[in-house]
């Protein structure tokens, strides 16, 4: 909408973003200097430069023998990778079921899913540890792919629902006028249409399930299994942080998501943008 | 949709409902115990006891599952687990803990566990013992202590020789006046004692009580928090904190604040179980050169130098509680534990393991050994029951201290509100 | 809509030719939403209904608990911390949901923009995102810390002040929260106004260039009634996780320094560490009708924008 700038709204307007970036990055690039450091440095000789930088919190971090830390970036994948694929597949499926086909108590089944928002937070996990280990998910990485599937799917499918009014009916039941199914119409028009919306979500719902804590922490037990903030909570030993580790450990589970959200947020605005209006 | 598919289906769904209604007992050639123990901030320690754990179940055929929990959230897993009924068969669970966990009915008795190991090896350490008999448990043992902890005061004498302090405080007061003559902000504060919302702010409990202040009567029912001599301690806290000793935001820290101020050699004194003494023995030897250790100082009434104890407890509902005490007993056995005394930071709880050699050799030990010896039982004067854990772990006293210094209260309007936060909590176990 | 499910099978009956189309319909209707209803029962209706049963018992972890009526309410009301919990709960959501609405919206706009590296300045925005909130909270605490925090070195460094200021303190504990809550919340709002942006016509801001509305102008009368919908989404979803949000606090401050920064969960999560879950329960409870409340209003105006 400012396709003229003139010298001085240039000056402002690039000033502004390198204050925004510097608010941003500067905790970020804190993090990277304290996980460059032994902990004698991060306590006696304070600095924000990188005096004395070692990569040994990170040679640390990566040693099968210590921390293994590969281990619970792939058990982290796993979980969040899963998480989202079925959120994704569920909730687009409601999602076009509550904006396209009419049935009885189609209303009531939307409002259930504002429900979810309103649940009291602290005590939840006890009632959620029940019903895992009733369906014998204890101590499983299913069990938190199913825990995280479904904190994300009522985000998921308000978002998708907004998505797909935005797309014309027409198109659908052209298609259907054409011999498809119904299901064939929705995968094979509707779903492709919408893949800056499943983006989109899909973005919303791993970055829920990767940076999750307290239920990782609750419902796996074996070492073997820890998701990557359980494997760095757990860097907090009592009243000790070692926090070169600590922060070695951020930044490396920082990476792949950056790479992600880097490919992905030209997708998350558009997807949002038809979803968003309409949700 | 045919017949036969429709009987497939009712199959399907009857074998789901199956599944998740009826528990599968998966029958086993082997038993097996789960033992989740606490992590402690020595690794070398924690490795041992899991190598240990696991060997014993090979040598006895068992499997064996150990995790190392870590302490910051055991209240939470373990809830869970109860109410889930996946419990393991062994824990860790730190006295106060234990105790809450005692009065639902959810641990074992182990008196004859407990009599059995203490003959083994000389029998237990009087104090550790004091704790096992708190009449709240009405003579029966919930666990089995393998160590005693308790806070050592840390000083800094490479900063009070030279002020003309080369010995360690007596009094409180006396480490006050210390404190307060080393003082030197931003370089230096005097003491490095939490006045937080947190375990370690609850050292100001332990220093209204040896101030004579008590929490409660003689039969820990009846709260009497307000009484002249809380007011006094408190006065003299508030006195302190004008003084600017305590560092800023200690009235904020959290476990790690003290470790912290002492790490970055900015605190004089702190009080502390041992983690920074392995920190600096491991990263700061400089530091270690200049630090001394000594017993808490005594109030002006009474001392009070709380010795705790760290305990393995079995969960009533175990089904393996036979091998359970058998694990425990191994780890109790002398091969063991004097190679992981010398790397976690406990004095014996065992007479029997008194005389290893870290006791005398290591300054923290022999600091930690005094304290198991002479130290006060937890709560002591007071009765340690469930009310007196609860009002503890809602940190009412570091709270009343921050009333006065942070919201600045009147010393007489602080010690009223307390003491109506700690009526409420002990009319709630009448 | 609302017809739709009002009309009544008997009379769809009387059409049987379009009977069997509507009874597919329906079934793949129920169908295709079953699985995330199927999960929101088995996660989140029990749970829901599980905290609400409980916060009227005496429950302890492993226990039955006795129904005691509203004596956990009651003993949350006689709280003297119960009033500084609500004052500050209000006073910590609203604050930083004004300043994620008016940063949020400011960033969103200049992001808007034609500018070089669009997607690199879109993709950073995501940073405080992309690691667990613990991590960005017990990192803002070490900015913040007296001893070796990075803000103190530079106030220190810089010779702004000669001693430590104390974040931690009874003035500052508070917005030093605000800003860490701040800083980990406000992607998703930019992001979702950056979105809504996209779908405000372009020819209305040339109408309003042409009648030589200011840039200003431009945006009061076109930029934010087109983005009111987003707007009150965005705002009813994170006042409600706001709230419910207790690492910022606990981490930072722990509730502290006395009663200042003391929240509603972080008040919750002391009655657990007793094991009364019962009277957890009630904190998080108390909490629910103004939930509701905000929701119901929420949807109104929604209703309201849509007719």
């Amino acid at each position: 909408m400012l396709t003229r700038l003139t010298l001085q709204q240039k000056i402002l307007y690039y000033s502004l973003l390198t204050i925004l970036a510097l608010i941003i990055l500067f905790p970020i690039y804190y993090m990277v200097i304290i996980s460059l450091k032994l902990p004698k440095d991060i306590y006696r000789t304070p600095s924000l430069l990188p005096i004395n930088a070692t990569t040994q919190n990170y040679v640390d971090l990566f040693d099968p023998d210590k921390g293994n830390f590969l281990l619970n970036i792939r058990n982290s994948f796993i979980v969040a990778g899963s998480a989202t694929f079925v959120s994704v597949l569920f909730s687009s499926m409601a999602a076009y079921s509550l904006v396209r086909l009419r049935y009885l108590y189609r209303d009531w089944f939307g409002r259930l899913i504002l429900l979810a928002y309103l649940t009291p937070g602290s005590v939840l996990f006890i009632p959620l540890s029940v019903i895992i280990a009733r369906l014998q998910l204890g101590n499983t990485l299913h069990g938190l792919i199913f825990v995280y599937l479904t904190f994300s799917t009522p985000l998921s499918t308000w978002l998708l629902m907004g998505y797909f009014k935005s797309i014309p009916v027409d198109l659908d039941e052209q298609a259907m006028v054409d011999g498809a199914t119904r299901i064939q119409a929705f995968f094979q028009i509707l779903l492709p249409l919408s893949a800056p919306g499943l983006i989109a979500v899909s973005v919303f719902a791993f970055t829920g399930a990767w940076n999750e804590l307290l239920f990782g922490l609750l419902f796996v037990t074996s070492p073997d299994l820890r998701t990557v903030p359980v494997a760095i909570s757990y860097l907090i030993t009592g009243d000790v942080f070692r926090w070169g580790l600590i922060m070695a450990a951020s930044v490396s589970a920082a990476v792949p998501v950056m790479i992600l959200y880097y490919m992905a947020q030209r997708f998350v605005v558009k997807g949002l943008s038809a979803g968003a209006v309409k949700m | 949709m045919n017949i036969r598919q429709k009987h497939f289906l009712h199959f399907c769904i009857v074998a789901l409902l199956a599944v998740l209604v009826i528990q599968p007992a998966i029958a086993q050639d082997r038993p097996k115990l789960v033992y989740w123990g606490g992590l402690i901030f020595s690794e070398t320690a924690n490795n041992m006891q899991v190598e240990r754990i696991e060997q014993w179940g090979e040598e006895n055929n068992v499997d064996v599952e150990v995790v190392m929990i870590n302490q910051n959230e055991i209240v939470e897993k373990v809830s869970a687990a109860i109410e889930a009924g996946t419990v393991p068969d062994v824990f860790e669970p730190g006295t106060g803990f234990m105790l809450l966990l005692s009065q639902t009915g959810q641990l074992e008795a182990l008196d004859d566990l407990y009599a059995e190991i203490g003959e083994a090896h000389g029998g237990w350490l009087p104090s550790v013992d004091a704790v096992m008999n708190n009449p709240i448990y009405e003579g029966v043992k919930y666990g089995i202590p393998y160590g005693a902890n308790g806070n050592v005061l840390f000083r800094r004498n490479d900063v009070l020789e030279p002020l003309g302090y080369p010995d360690a405080p007596a009094t409180w007061e006396e480490l006050g006046e210390m404190a307060i003559a080393a003082n030197n902000p931003p370089d230096y504060y005097g003491a490095g004692i939490a006045l937080s919302n947190v375990g370690d702010g609850n050292l100001t409990q332990t220093m209204l009580q040896s101030w004579g202040g008590r929490i409660a009567d003689d039969e820990g029912k009846t709260c009497t928090l307000d009484s002249p001599e809380t007011r006094e301690f408190l006065t003299w806290i508030t006195e302190l904190y004008g003084e600017g000793v305590f560092p800023p935001g200690a009235t904020t820290w959290d476990g790690a604040g003290d470790n912290t101020a002492y790490q970055s050699g900015q605190a004089v004194f702190i009080a502390n179980p041992g983690s920074v003494y392995l920190y600096m023995r491991d990263n700061d030897p400089d530091l270690a050169e200049g630090t001394r250790y000594s017993a808490l100082p005594d109030g002006p009434v009474v001392r009070v130098s709380p010795a705790g104890v760290v305990v393995r407890s079995i969960f009533a509902n175990s089904t393996n509680k036979d091998l359970a005490k058998q694990l425990i007993a191994n780890l109790a056995e002398d091969d063991f534990i004097e190679e992981y005394y010398n790397n976690a930071i406990y004095a014996p709880a065992l007479q029997g393991h008194t005389g290893f050699a870290v006791f005398t050799e290591s300054a923290v030990h022999a600091g930690l050994l005094d304290l198991a010896l002479n130290g006060t039982p937890a709560g002591f004067p007071d009765a340690d029951n469930a009310a007196y854990a609860e009002f503890s772990n809602n940190f009412t006293i570091p709270k009343m201290i921050q009333r006065v210094v942070v919201d600045g209260l009147s010393i007489d309007d602080a010690v009223v509100e307390a003491q109506a936060v700690c009526a409420e909590i002990y009319a709630k176990y009448e | 809509m609302t017809q739709e499910v009002i009309r009544s099978p008997q009379m769809e009956q009387a059409k049987p030719s379009r009977m069997t189309l509507r009874q597919s319909e329906r079934l793949t209707g129920y169908l295709l939403v079953a699985p995330v209803i199927a999960c929101i029962i088995a996660l989140i209706v029990f749970p829901f209904f599980y905290a609400i049963s409980i916060s009227f018992t005496d429950k302890m972890v492993g226990t039955e608990g006795n129904f005691v009526g509203l004596e956990n309410f009651g003993y949350l009301l006689r709280q003297s911390r119960f009033t500084e919990t609500i004052r500050n709960t209000i006073v910590l959501v609203t604050s930083v949901q004004l300043l994620k609405l008016v940063f949020g919206m400011g960033i969103a706009v200049l992001l808007n923009q034609e500018v070089r590296g669009k997607n690199i300045w879109r993709g950073l925005i995501l940073l405080p995102w992309a690691m667990p909130a613990f991590v960005a909270f017990i990192t803002w605490k070490l900015l913040f810390a007296a001893q070796g925090g990075a803000i103190n070195m530079i106030l220190l460094g810089t010779g702004l002040t000669t001693t430590h200021v104390d974040f931690m303190s009874k003035e500052l504990a508070m917005p030093s929260v605000i800003i860490a809550s701040f800083w980990r919340g406000f992607p998703f709002w930019v992001i979702s106004f950056l979105a809504g942006m996209q779908n405000i016509p372009q020819e209305r801001y040339e109408a309003a260039a042409l009648d030589g509305a200011s840039a200003w102008g431009r945006f009061r009368y076109i930029t934010l009634p087109g983005l009111r919908h987003v707007i009150l989404v965005v705002v009813l979803l994170s006042t409600i996780a706001t709230t419910n949000s207790f690492e910022a606090i606990w981490l930072i401050t722990g509730g502290g320094p006395s009663n200042a920064t003391m929240t509603f969960p972080v008040l919750a999560y002391y009655g657990l560490q007793s094991l009364r879950i019962g009277e957890a329960a009630a904190v998080s409870v108390s909490l629910l009708p103004v939930f509701a409340v905000l929701a119901f209003i929420v949807a109104v105006l929604l209703q309201r924008q849509e007719d």
